[in-house]
């Protein structure tokens, strides 16, 4: 048995998209040229299917392009050879989660296992505990930017206080045991 | 009576608690029915897909397969639980395997997907469902030369369902138009806020929704209208952080469309969320029912 | 009866002996089989040596009949029958069965393949022996051509035809010919003006004696085969007197209506009502737009008619039909641009100065609506700066997959025109240059030296959302410079897209109408992709330039001339042969229920009134048997396909699993089910 290729492991991890034709690519750039993330991107989205068909395993979990993906799909809905592009992103960020193996500093994959915690937890999103991502960020000017916004949001009643919990929460609890995970939750 | 099954999703329980007020009040003026789906789940956002494919597949699952047992189709005002929840049903309708391995998790809380109801989003359902001629007549006070900026946003739009125009799309517009108020052009009408990204890559986002308030205000709007609790949040609570980071000065109001809706069919402004914007909506005072 | 037969085996190199087990089913032919005389194996039948080995066992060893197991009949039916008849056999008495497309290409188990290579070519043998002589009929060639389209394919055809001395009918839908060649300013690579080296051609299909120039005209109808078909051509009413016109164009002066000119000008300029496309136009003669004519409308003004010093304007002009009749028919339709308004991202119509390739053209051309200077829609301004995208709705799943070959070239010479005549910077945004032919990359390079600046990299969209303030009032092209690696907003005033080529769109009904078929994009079907361009399916009907594939001039006017050519080889010939595999109707057992009539995919078979049966026209009939299998009363016989053949084939292909004629016992039946 050999390896799968990273272009296949990343194909693997796409099952809704049938493991988009990524082969497909003829490099053209519209997913790049249409990408209002792409100025913070280390790699642009063109380059990384690049990288991933040459199987540039290492250069790409340690792009932070992925992670500065916003999931607009516009990417997607204007490739020519129709690749899901925006949904390669979200394989990224899966198999990045699953393997711990990220570049460093990013919010996103702590951000992404709190609130998927959360929603384990109680079944329903809590934003306030999004806060505790900021704290892992050394970044003091935000800190405080954050806390006055949610100070008038509060004022406004817009904050939740309580976390809410769903119902029939064990039921929810062993229906989340019953899926095998396609890659891994911690 | 049209009947839908409500599912407001977390946004709306409170950080867009007037989204969800108004499109009751809305809903009810229409004659519409809205039954929130009982015991309902957080539909994953888009930090569950990032986690794993099928377990967020589960959670929207759930929540269908919910709706399913009162066989009315599902309704999501919030973009990112309309796409999710769109997606989860076409996708585990077109592989049975997917859907059964769902099918064995759903068991646990006594539930089943089938796949025999449709996802819809609210703007769609006020404007084919309900039909802009039905709007019209239900207004009372037209939002006369009121200038707004449609803002679809992305995911209502994206990825495409059928063969849809989803590059320049006019339902928004014609649902303004139809209610009295003057949609401006707003050229980045589709384009992304930036979504959870404020919180993980905060610069990528406060750069996407500077662009989007710049051209707003360039179409020489008065006031932007959403349809998503997200993009609320994103363009006007931090307004204040893109003007800081940018040197600018933005203080354009951002509401709900079903705000303006509720605006024009004569419902007072408490019963419709508005006064509890950071930035105020005075363009909107001239139409509050006295 | 027993006849001798020859069977000859071809490895096809090792496509078909790879596989299949040759020598096993050589040496079974000639032991197993009945009335098989020789039997043999031999690495290329098709080769010289092939066929003589062949030709040689006719004349030595007497045979009667010949089986060749090699490759489909579609590739060598015709030689290995062309042996048999060079030895003095009558071709018909060949039989092929088909070893590599129907066995070894598809089989993967190699004794299946050989045990099936086996059944086939029993299923031959026994077949061979009941093939009957026959003779291919002779049908006339009507020396006259009918040319549908009179862009530059169309011309060069009509005008090697003339030449050659044979008279040509060339219908031109609209009120000139020309195409849309006559549109264009200059030509690359030689950046010849178009009009320049078009019109004189224009001009000499104008005044050829051998050419009918029916412009203005489309064809309704047309029945018949190959060397004679018969045409219905509608002449439009253009309500002018082409006998009494001088073309001295007073009436267009004098006529008070304008309005916009979708057609020639693109919607960027004017014409009258009445007429002509441009100044050269041939034939010269203006047409009445009944829709916009004053008089057509409130029967007023007649200013035509009042000023027309030859009174040649005749509002009561009917259109009038031509029935002709032609040996061949060449059909060189062109093409239609796409539709950018499929593309909203690229603004055109909401964002103004964004403009198709066609819309360009006519701003370089010196009789165009601004005589030639490329200004912005206001009429005035020169732009600046000018970005030009490649691949619009080509090499795009959404639109056309294919690549639309000539938008590179275009877009260098786009490039040349805008340095040459403005002072502004022009950008190509492109995911691949195709520059591949005679001289074409070197104007790449000439490009390259002129200064024009590319970015390598599909532009994503044309907004005018400008973000600083040296975006302001531009149009922003937003592209990400794949060789850079970083996405660019590049702030220009004025836009071209390069639109694909596509099919035009009636190109299916017309197909349909002359019996021809349409790839999936839409283009005419040509026989064969690489062996035979400009012929079809049908015999007769041939096609040449755009409507066959995008292409450039030069391969238009080769693909032009070679159509004509191929006419002009049937036309010398004189004479058409039928091949004789068609049905027949026997007269004392047709009963004239005239099922077959509506049943033939031809329309071969026609109903004799007066003798009250049907019958087939055998220069129509194609022997594809649905007559034959649905006539009821078993009247209708296949030539080269009677039952006799069809139930030998049968025999023969069934040889392990029926007794007789073969090495392995009849299987024993399964045990039957109890219900």
């Amino acid at each position: 048995m050999t390896k799968p290729s990273f272009r296949e492991e990343v194909a693997n991890l796409l099952h809704a998209a049938k493991g988009s034709p990524l082969s497909a690519c003829i490099q053209c750039g519209t997913c790049s040229g249409t990408c209002p993330a792409v100025e913070f991107m280390d790699h642009t989205p063109r380059r990384m299917i690049g990288m991933i068909l040459a199987d540039y395993k290492d250069e790409v979990l340690a792009s932070n392009t992925f992670w500065y993906c916003a999931s607009c799909f516009h990417c997607t809905v204007r490739c020519p050879s129709e690749i899901d592009i925006a949904e390669t992103m979200y394989a990224l960020k899966r198999y990045s989660i699953w393997k711990h193996e990220y570049q460093e500093g990013l919010l996103g994959p702590n951000f992404s296992e709190t609130f998927v915690k959360t929603i384990f937890r109680s079944g329903r999103s809590y934003e306030p505990v999004m806060a505790t991502t900021y704290l892992f960020s050394a970044n003091v000017k935000e800190l405080i930017q954050e806390a006055s916004m949610a100070t008038n949001l509060m004022l406004k009643g817009r904050l939740p206080v309580l976390p809410p919990k769903i119902k029939r929460l064990e039921n929810f609890k062993r229906m989340i045991n019953r899926v095998i995970p396609l890659g891994g939750l911690s | 009576m049209r009947q839908y099954a409500y599912f407001p999703g977390c946004s709306l329980e409170k950080i867009g608690l007037s989204y969800n007020i108004s499109t009751q009040e809305t809903a009810k003026k229409l004659g519409i029915e809205l039954k929130e789906l009982e015991d309902w789940n957080c539909c994953g956002a888009t930090a569950y897909a990032h986690v794993d494919e099928l377990l967020a597949y589960t959670l929207c699952a759930r929540n269908i397969a919910i709706a399913e047992r009162e066989n009315l189709d599902l309704v999501a005002p919030c973009s990112a639980c309309y796409k999710n929840t769109f997606f989860t049903n076409q996708y585990l309708k077109k592989d049975p395997d997917m859907a059964d391995h769902i099918n064995y998790a759903l068991e646990e809380d006594d539930l089943h997907f089938s796949g025999s109801i449709s996802i819809r989003n609210l703007l769609e359902v006020f404007t084919e469902d309900v039909g802009l001629e039905e709007i019209s007549d239900s207004v009372s006070q037209p939002l006369k030369d009121l200038r707004v900026a449609p803002y679809y946003g992305c995911q209502i739009l994206r990825p495409k369902k059928d063969g849809e125009e989803i590059e320049q799309p006019d339902f928004f517009e014609n649902l303004l138009s139809a209610v009295g108020a003057e949609p401006v052009d707003f050229a980045l009408k589709t384009r992304c806020c930036g979504g959870s990204l404020l919180i993980s890559s905060r610069e990528a986002a406060l750069s996407m929704i500077h662009n989007l308030l710049k051209n707003a205000e360039d179409s020489g709007a008065a006031v932007i209208a959403t349809a998503c609790p997200l993009c609320q949040l994103n363009l006007e609570c931090y307004q204040n952080q893109v003007n800081q980071e940018y040197g600018t000065n933005f203080s354009i109001p951002v509401v709900y469309f079903t705000q303006l809706l509720g605006l024009a069919f004569g419902i007072p402004n408490k019963r419709l969320g508005i006064g509890s914007e950071l930035i105020a909506a005075t363009p909107l005072a001239s139409f509050a029912k006295k | 009866m027993s006849e001798k037969v020859g069977v000859y085996i071809c490895h096809c190199g090792s496509n078909i002996a790879g596989v299949v087990d040759v020598e096993e089913v050589a040496k079974w032919a000639g032991e197993d089989l009945n009335n098989v005389t020789v039997s043999r194996e031999y690495k290329f039948m098709c080769s010289s040596l092939g066929q003589e080995l062949i030709e040689d066992d006719i004349k030595n060893e007497g045979l009667t009949r010949v089986v060749v197991g090699a490759c489909s009949p579609h590739l060598h039916e015709k030689t290995f029958r062309r042996a048999c008849s060079n030895a003095g056999m009558n071709p018909y008495l060949c039989q092929m069965a088909s070893l590599r497309e129907q066995v070894s290409w598809v089989v993967e188990d190699k004794e299946v393949a050989t045990q099936k290579a086996k059944a086939m070519i029993a299923g031959a043998v026994e077949r061979v022996q009941y093939h009957e002589e026959l003779e291919p009929t002779e049908v006339p060639v009507n020396p006259h051509t009918l040319v549908v389209g009179g862009g530059i394919a169309g011309i060069q055809a009509s005008l090697e035809l003339a030449d050659a001395g044979h008279p040509v009918y060339l219908v031109e839908r609209e009120p000139s010919i020309g195409g849309h060649m006559a549109q264009f300013d200059k030509t690359f690579p030689t950046l010849d003006c178009a009009a320049c080296i078009l019109t004189p051609k224009m001009s000499d299909v104008g005044a050829h004696p051998n050419i009918t120039l029916l412009s203005y005209s489309e064809v309704e109808e047309v029945t018949g085969f190959v060397g004679n078909f018969h045409a219905r051509i509608k002449k439009k009413a253009k309500y002018v007197d082409e006998e009494l016109c001088t073309g001295c164009g007073i009436c267009i002066e004098k006529c008070p209506k304008k309005i916009i000119d979708h057609v020639f000008e693109v919607g960027m300029g004017y014409r009258k009502s009445i007429d002509r496309p441009f100044p050269q136009a041939v034939p010269n003669y203006p047409v009445i737009d009944t829709a916009s004519c004053t008089y057509f409308d409130t029967g007023k003004c007649k200013a035509c008619e009042i000023f027309c010093p030859t009174e040649a304007i005749d509002f009561e002009q009917q259109d009038t039909y031509l029935d002709v009749d032609v040996g061949n028919i060449i059909l060189a339709t062109g093409y239609d641009l796409f539709d950018v308004n499929r593309m909203p991202q690229y603004g055109y119509g909401r964002l103004e100065n964004v403009f198709t390739s066609l819309e360009f053209e006519r701003l370089c051309n010196a009789s165009g609506p601004t005589d030639g200077k490329i200004v912005l829609r206001d009429g005035v301004t020169e732009p600046e700066s000018v970005v030009i995208v490649h691949c619009v709705g080509s090499r795009d799943e959404h639109h056309n997959s294919y690549c639309s070959s000539v938008c590179c070239m275009s877009a260098l010479k786009f490039g040349h025109l805008v340095i040459e005549k403005t002072d502004a910077k022009v950008y190509s945004c492109y995911i691949d240059m195709r520059t591949n032919q005679k001289g074409y990359e070197e104007f790449y390079n000439r490009l390259l030296e002129e200064g024009m600046q590319f970015v390598r990299g599909k532009v994503a969209e044309i907004t005018d959302a400008a973000r600083i303030p040296e975006e302001e009032n531009k149009l922003i092209v937003q592209v990400e410079d794949t060789l850079l690696g970083i996405q660019r907003r590049i702030p220009v005033d004025m836009v071209i897209l390069m639109s694909a080529l596509e099919p035009r769109s009636d190109a299916g009904e017309v197909g349909l109408q002359f019996g021809i078929s349409c790839s999936m994009e839409g283009w005419f079907t040509e026989r064969h992709p690489k062996l035979d361009p400009v012929a079809t399916m049908t015999d007769g009907i041939f096609i040449a330039g755009a409507a066959q594939g995008p292409k450039d001039i030069p391969a238009t006017v080769a693909q032009g001339a070679a159509a004509s050519a191929r006419v002009q080889g049937m036309i010398t010939t004189g004479v058409v042969e039928i091949e004789p595999v068609v049905a027949t109707i026997t007269e004392d057992m047709c009963s004239g229920c005239r099922i077959c009539n509506t049943l033939c995919p031809f329309n071969a078979i026609e109903y004799l009134e007066d003798k009250e049966v049907s019958y087939i026209n055998t220069a129509l009939c194609k022997g594809c048997g649905t007559c034959v299998a649905a006539c009821p009363a078993s009247a209708i016989t296949g030539a080269h396909y009677n039952n006799e053949q069809i139930f030998a084939e049968l025999r023969g292909l069934l040889f392990d699993v029926t007794s007789g004629n073969g090495a392995k016992a009849p299987k024993e039946a399964p045990e039957p089910v109890s219900v």
